[in-house]
């Protein structure tokens, strides 16, 4: 078995074939070396060809809503390519806007697996010697103002944001003081996931009046994620950082 | 993304740090210089202050000057006016952090008036002063305005002997939330750091009223141990740069795990 400092660190980002994730990832690919994961081998590729140096990525194809398999996957990806992860980036998410009436608890169970239990999972397989080598250093987990705030359509949404900032709090007491954790809180962002509000007009002008700073863009979004994961943040742990132009704010929105 | 490219730089911009003597504004105002930025540097604190300007005279930069204000930030009043006097030595302002505060370990039944009124002055109503200079053309200038105000995890939690302290920095936050919304249309934003214990002048106050298993049981309440004033200052780099720009209206907790159990 290799020595813990012969392997090369990575940082893992979950959900990057898309959105937040993909800018994520191309963002980081400029100080750090990836291991992009995603359910779409394509969309995957291609956000490591948009990559600086992509041949030093490594793509993890998989669906993370599937939980229990994890454990099966993660430790033997990790090992055959020699790599441990220092970092950990949750962007994955679902969201499906929809009445509590057409709430299946199938679907219900996906979205809670993939927004947060996947993000438990992944730390607990991370945080095992003889997986990870104890090179953990810093999670970050991208929450939502939606974690504090309900709103119509977002029930199982909201409740599995709520459940990711409760895990990285009990996270951070648990894993600290060698692991930072923290959770960013993004306000409406215009990403694919996201798309379908944008592009409701009566949504879209209502989100243009509610945010003090108007939409954001998802390189707001990397910054406060490239600085909590730097040297500059080593003091800053257990904290929900909202990022949203001022929305939370905002009573009157 | 060019390499020598930091993502944290102020060139070109003038910030106005209160309380730059010591402790977390002095960390401040070294790493705001340092990033790029022209200061104002304020203090009732003379001599902190020419000490300041004497440790940062080897890296002074022509085009971005540092000027030192002496100013007791208790008198509210005169703030309009020392803005003016900043602006008129230093140019137009992009930015405003408030590190300046007191802080009186007190249990409430000795509470004078006088005394919490000074807490509440220099540490809410010297911030909103401030706030309130920093709406007039006048004073802005225009563009990547970014006002901080230093306030505490005491304003979320409360402690015995922390009734005013406690009051002036809820009250900060809150006033905080409510200037972002004014603020925003002219593209400024307003955001409170929130540091836990940290290492400063001030913290070592509180620190001599404890003694050694006090110490260590407030420290092992932290995840992450104590802090150092860079810790915080780095926070306020973070929000006072162009990677703060969709933030505002927000509280930054920077407290090593405090607040999280």
């Amino acid at each position: 078995m290799p020595q813990q400092t012969e392997l090369p660190g990575y940082v893992l980002i979950t959900g990057a074939s898309s959105g937040i994730g993909r800018e994520m990832a191309i963002s980081l690919s400029a100080h750090y070396r990836l291991i992009l994961n995603g359910r779409d081998a394509e969309r995957l590729q291609a956000t490591q060809a948009a990559c600086r140096s992509p041949e030093r990525q490594l793509c993890w194809v998989r669906d993370l809503a599937d939980v229990g398999t994890l454990s099966e996957t993660l430790p033997p990806f990790l090992e055959q390519n020699g790599a441990t992860v220092t970092g950990f980036v949750h962007c994955a998410a679902m969201l499906d806007v929809l009445p509590l009436r057409s709430i299946t608890i199938g679907h219900a169970q996906d979205v809670m697996n993939t927004n947060a239990l996947a993000a438990m999972e992944i730390t607990r397989l991370l945080m095992r010697k003889n997986v990870n080598h104890k090179a953990l250093k810093s999670i970050v987990f991208i929450s939502s103002i939606a974690s504090q705030f309900g709103a119509k359509g977002f029930t199982a949404y909201c409740a599995s944001k709520a459940a990711l900032d409760g895990l990285m709090k009990a996270l951070a007491v648990e894993l600290g003081p060698e692991v930072r954790v923290n959770s960013v809180l993004p306000g409406g962002v215009r990403t694919p996931m996201t798309q379908a509000m944008f592009d409701d007009p009566v949504t879209a002008e209502r989100l243009t009046k509610d945010y003090p700073l108007g939409v954001g863009l998802p390189s707001d979004i990397t910054s406060a994620v490239a600085f909590l994961m730097s040297e500059q943040a080593r003091w800053i742990t257990g904290h929900q950082m909202v990022v949203d132009g001022g929305r939370s704010a905002n009573i009157s929105a | 993304m060019d390499a020598a490219f930091n993502p944290l730089q102020l060139h070109g911009r003038h910030f106005l740090v209160t309380g730059a003597s010591s402790g977390i504004g002095r960390s401040t105002a070294l790493l705001l210089y340092r990033l790029g930025a022209r200061l104002s540097v304020v203090d009732r604190d003379e001599q902190g202050l020419a000490s300041l300007c004497a440790e940062l005279s080897p890296e002074l930069r022509e085009a971005d000057p540092l000027v030192p204000h002496i100013a007791d930030l208790s008198d509210t009043a005169a703030i309009e006016g020392l803005v003016a006097r900043c602006v008129a030595a230093n140019g137009l302002l992009h930015g405003v952090v408030h590190c300046a505060g007191i802080q009186a370990i007190a249990p409430v039944r000795t509470l004078k008036i006088d005394g919490w009124r000074k807490i509440l002055a220099v540490n809410t109503e010297a911030a909103l002063m401030l706030g309130k200079s920093m709406s007039s053309k006048k004073v802005y200038a225009g563009e990547n305005g970014s006002i901080v105000f230093i306030s505490s995890v005491m304003g979320m939690v409360g402690s015995v002997g922390a009734v005013a302290y406690s009051m002036s920095k809820a009250a900060l936050d809150g006033m905080a939330r409510s200037l972002s919304l004014e603020l925003a249309p002219r593209r400024i934003r307003v955001n409170c750091v929130a540091p836990g214990y940290v290492r400063t002048p001030l913290f070592e106050q509180t620190e001599t009223l404890w003694d050694d298993a006090t110490k260590k049981a407030v420290e092992d309440l932290h995840p992450l141990g104590f802090g150092q004033p860079e810790d915080v200052a780095n926070a306020v780099a973070f929000l006072a740069a162009d990677t703060g720009r969709w933030i505002t209206g927000s509280v930054l907790v920077v407290d090593g795990g405090y607040l999280a159990r």
